[in-house]
């Protein structure tokens, strides 16, 4: 078990390290000229020769790229994220002031998505191809298709228009304020969540059936169990692995899908803070708020994978 | 990460599928008749792109300050925006960004990854090596923030979103053929064909690739809902196509602009125009995919 998760854990590391080179790559050396990126074109064509190789040394960018690299890696790595051309505050302050928003967001959704997602997939897997199983299907083929920002956005409204109800725009933290905080972190939390619902019914579905079948299910039955108790002992456990699995994913898509629904809620987490930082072009900031996305992807994969050997032995001995 | 049960799945089927395109639709419409609704209302969307300029009723782009903000009429039926613009219209042309974002970037992101596919399964070895790393590194990005970062780094415009969205795409490709090249490779067809003196090209191209069809298909049906969804996003956060042209997103983000409550005919439609079509195309995607491999049936 220890190697296993030793493994996992090398193998987390060395994808870091390729997300950090990927990252570089991406928002260093695409953008062609970083100073257009910065200024703007127009603003670009208005520096002169001067202030732009200023400019240049001044950001470090006149380097050699490996140089420039490993100056980026060193700087992450001593906590030291960087400044946003347009704000005073550093950027690991902000992320450390913004971030325990997304962060409730990204967990409750997940819980909410469970509490919702798994009764739909028992009602539907228990009697497959009724009425009940094709409405819950279609549903949650529905809330695939539906942009959540969208939802938000709707939301958002509909609470205005007939309530008069607005949350609050100023970040409360979840100790200082409660309950300001929780109706920062509800709206997006349920848009979120059902999304992850939708996927979570479908697959708890299909596995579900499949587990159904065994033979294992048809001893228990055969010994006089009842079915509920065939379903929640022997069924559920087995069938929910690929759902934990899945809900991983997830939690790393809802990380991505908090962005846009930050935005349409006016939610001041981090998702509200990249969505700023890519309508100001601002590479930086950028560079270091993909970077830590895709870390905290990485680490979430890495937790997941370690939970289902710890609950599947087939894999914890493989 | 390594291959789901759903890839597996995918990769199980490997039979050779040759039906002609008018017999699969009417088979399509005999054995699921409600996928091949949604086919229907997929190509009525289509057809509305393709007819945009015939279609709607005022030019998407023509401001009317004498029609500022309305809510819906008998005039303008979706409403206007803060400068006039026709809502309806502006929905309308949008269907056009949207597809042809949506189809550029999956037919351009999962032939790439298929090819990619096809190479490592077939060679397999330290190429095969690398390129697992290289996909993994890839997948390690959450689709919308890999698309984002692409396309602010190589800024807006159509072809860039295009590309943005095709690289979020390549890593499902590059996975699936290769698990369904990985089983093919060991077929006693291929190996008859080796037998025989065929090149590697042809091998791959000849023999295997046509095996390859099918899961492709399915592949790309699944992809072009999301490729939509994550086409929508990035106009709403303002780095998709540059406004003013009327993509869905840009709708919303522009409504969202327009004060501190926007209008609701403004939320209201465009997003609607985005689940309408990314349901009917997921829906179709579903009967494709029952159609071309009945045990993959209610999974992925």
């Amino acid at each position: 078990m220890y190697s296993y998760i030793a493994r996992r854990m090398a193998f987390g590391a060395i994808t870091v390290v390729g997300v950090s080179i990927m990252v570089f790559v991406i928002m260093r050396i695409l953008p062609g000229d970083p100073l257009v990126a910065i200024f703007g074109p127009e603003g670009f064509t208005k520096l002169t020769e001067e202030q732009r190789a200023g400019y240049m040394r001044e950001l470090g960018l006149s380097d050699p790229l490996w140089v420039q690299y490993f100056a980026w890696v060193k700087s992450i790595a001593a906590g030291d994220w960087g400044h946003s051309f347009f704000r005073s505050e550093s950027v690991a302050d902000m992320i450390l002031r913004r971030g325990p928003l997304t962060a409730e967001i990204a967990i409750l959704s997940v819980v909410l998505s469970w509490i919702v997602g798994i009764p739909v997939a028992l009602i539907s897997a228990l009697k497959p191809n009724t009425l009940g199983d094709s409405v819950a299907r279609f549903i949650s083929i529905l809330f695939i298709a539906v942009p959540g920002f969208w939802v938000g956005m709707l939301i958002v409204l509909g609470l205005l228009f007939w309530f008069g109800y607005r949350a609050p725009l100023a970040g409360a933290s979840l100790f200082a304020d409660p309950l300001a905080n929780f109706q920062l972190v509800i709206g997006p939390a349920v848009v979120l969540g059902l999304g992850q619902a939708a996927y979570i019914a479908r697959m708890g579905r299909s596995s579900l059936l499949e587990v159904i079948r065994e033979d294992y299910v048809r001893t228990a039955r055969a010994k006089g169990l009842n079915n509920r108790l065939v379903i929640a002992m022997h069924a559920l456990p087995n069938a929910l692995l690929p759902v934990i699995t899945l809900s991983g994913v997830l939690l790393g898509l809802v990380l991505a899908g908090s962005i846009p629904v930050e935005r349409a809620f006016g939610t001041p987490g981090l998702g509200f803070a990249m969505f700023t930082a890519v309508s100001e072009r601002d590479v930086f900031v950028m560079q270091n708020l993909v970077f830590l996305y895709a870390t905290v992807f990485v680490m979430i994969n890495i937790g997941v994978d370690v939970a289902i050997a710890l609950l599947d032995p087939r894999i914890r001995y493989r | 990460m390594t291959v789901t049960a759903a890839d597996q799945k995918i990769a199980a089927r490997a039979r050779p599928h040759r039906r002609s395109f008018l017999r699969g639709v009417t088979t399509l419409f005999r054995r699921a008749p409600f996928s091949a609704f949604w086919g229907v209302v997929v190509v009525l969307i289509i057809a509305m792109a393709v007819a945009a300029p015939i279609v709607e009723p005022y030019p998407p782009l023509k401001a009317d300050f004498r029609a500022m903000g309305k809510p819906p009429s008998e005039k303008h039926w979706f409403g206007t925006d803060q400068v006039g613009r026709d809502t309806l219209s502006r929905v309308i042309h949008g269907s056009r960004y949207s597809l042809v974002v949506a189809i550029g970037a999956v037919l351009f992101g999962t032939t790439l990854g298929a090819l990619w596919g096809l190479a490592c399964g077939y060679f397999g070895g330290r190429f095969d090596m690398v390129s697992q790393r290289i996909i993994e590194f890839l997948q390690s990005f959450p689709d919308l923030i890999l698309a984002m970062a692409i396309a602010m780094a190589l800024g807006g415009g159509i072809g860039t979103v295009i590309v943005a969205i095709a690289i979020t795409r390549i890593p499902f490709g590059g996975r699936v053929i290769r698990s369904v090249v990985l089983s093919l490779k060991e077929m006693q067809y291929v190996e008859a064909a080796r037998g025989l003196g065929a090149s590697h090209l042809r091998l791959m191209f000849r023999h295997i690739l046509p095996q390859c069809v099918a899961p492709y298909m399915i592949l790309a049906t699944t992809h072009l809902g999301v490729a939509i969804v994550i086409e929508a996003s990035l106009g709403f956060l303002g780095v998709g196509i540059p406004p003013p042209t009327p993509t869905w997103g840009n709708m919303l983000s522009d409504a969202l602009n327009a004060g501190l409550v926007p209008p609701w005919w403004l939320v209201l439609f465009p997003g609607l125009a985005i689940t309408i079509t990314v349901l009917a195309v997921n829906l179709l995607g579903d009967g494709i995919r029952d159609l071309l491999d009945p045990r993959l049936r209610g999974s992925v």
